[in-house]
């Protein structure tokens, strides 16, 4: 299974994070996006004519949209990541896969525009995008008063990675995190998952391991 | 029964928002502070800039009775005393790199800071559970006078506590009743995103006169 990757894209990291999380292997192909453009050359165009990243290879199966390769990475590995208990929690999984759409719109285009310098109207990709975190922040409240704090179950399902990466990263768009305490709580606790990894910009953290002991001075 | 708020004290968050072992970054009428809990539960607030680099200490982390600075990782006590340099392990940081620390208390799950050196406790806003904190983008003045607000939201009573964060952002720590079910505080959760998009209209209504 090759993944056309892209440290910096936040879409190829929740690819990425999910085979970490479930223990799948990815064969990691970097796409040299910037400054190479080669997301735009042919050969990747005649994978994904959108060009864009990520895209999943797996024998015939070409996938060209990440929340498609949750599922897929889900169902061969870890069917408890679909989370689909019931009616509601089915339909649950399926909102925030499609409102996963709008993070990468309004927060990931503040972010292409504000750290990327790609064209875009800053202010309104901003006002949209706190739309949207308030929108996650009031989802999360409600989950944490009936004791749970995940986006569709009482477990981490699909639907959180397809949300984490595009709200962790919303200040590389000028969009301050700190009006959303049951946003940073989710976070936290996605980034306690076994098995997390990082990206640039999303550290991993260090408090869960013990203090670093050495008679040797550490490195700054 | 009016609610007496202290202003001694600020509300800055809710006791659910701070687990152990966790640092958030309180915002203030006077700017951002870094509070924090230990991992044994100890509460304490410090000046949000450590005084090796300025790197925020909220952006930092607590291992143990500790908040680290994510910059070098010196780590500071409950008092902003810098106990250990890991770039200089054997040296004891000389007591002048401290980092101010300001009075904490935690009542009734709020958590309260003082500027100053208040003489009584914070209120206990008895008869109220904590709810949510949320931020509106509207200057605090045109929501309350005093620090508060009492309402109904979704016919449920509310107080909403009250912190102007600057000129055009205010923070509500929102209490509810405290006999409220699980299913009246998510009614009341949904009202309060209704609350703030009206308080933020007057804010439009007023830009606009």
């Amino acid at each position: 299974m090759i993944l056309y990757d892209y440290i910096l894209s936040p879409d190829a990291y929740k690819v990425r994070l999910m085979a970490a999380l479930t223990g799948l292997k990815l064969e990691l192909w970097a796409v040299d996006m910037h400054p190479g453009r080669e997301h735009q050359s042919e050969p990747l165009l005649a994978l994904n004519p959108a060009g864009s990243i990520p895209i999943l290879v797996d024998g015939d199966l070409i996938l060209t949209e990440s929340a498609a390769m949750l599922v897929y990475l889900a169902k061969l590995a870890a069917p408890e990541w679909l989370g689909e208990n019931d009616a509601a929690d089915a339909a649950r999984i399926q909102q925030w896969l499609s409102f996963s759409r709008r993070l990468t719109d309004h927060l990931g285009g503040a972010r292409a525009t504000e750290m990327l310098v790609e064209p875009g109207d800053l202010p309104s990709l901003q006002r949209a995008g706190t739309v949207d975190l308030r929108e996650v922040e009031a989802a999360l409240a409600e989950r944490r008063i009936v004791g749970q704090c995940f986006l569709a179950a009482d477990r981490a399902t699909i639907a959180d990675i397809a949300c984490f990466p595009y709200v962790a990263l919303a200040p590389d768009g000028g969009l301050s995190l700190d009006p959303y305490p049951s946003i940073r709580l989710w976070m936290r606790a996605i980034r306690m998952l076994p098995g997390f990894i990082e990206m640039p910009g999303i550290h991993r953290l260090h408090e869960l391991k013990p203090e670093p002991v050495s008679d040797m001075p550490e490195t700054v | 029964m009016p609610v007496v708020t202290l202003r001694d004290w600020i509300p800055v968050a809710l006791s659910a928002d701070l687990p152990a072992a966790t640092v958030i970054p309180a915002h203030t009428p006077s700017g951002i502070l870094a509070l924090w809990r230990s991992a044994n539960g100890e509460l304490a607030t410090l000046a949000d800039r450590c005084p090796h680099r300025g790197m925020r200490l909220s952006y930092g982390f607590v291992r143990g009775e500790a908040l680290s600075c994510i910059y070098h990782g010196w780590s500071y006590g409950q008092n902003g005393q810098c106990r250990r340099i890991p770039a200089h392990p054997d040296l004891t940081p000389p007591a002048a790199i401290k980092a101010a620390s300001y009075p904490t208390e935690e009542r009734n799950g709020v958590i309260w800071i003082a500027l100053g050196e208040p003489k009584a406790p914070p209120p206990a806003l008895e008869g109220f559970k904590p709810l949510r904190s949320i931020t509106l983008e509207v200057d605090a003045k045109l929501i309350s006078a005093t620090g508060d607000v009492r309402t109904r939201l979704a016919g449920v009573d509310v107080l909403l506590l009250i912190v102007g964060i600057s000129g055009s952002e205010t923070v509500a720590h929102l209490m509810v009743d405290a006999a409220a079910t699980e299913s009246d505080c998510v009614t009341v959760s949904r009202a309060a995103e209704g609350w703030r998009r009206e308080c933020e209209q007057l804010g439009v209504k007023e830009l606009a006169s």
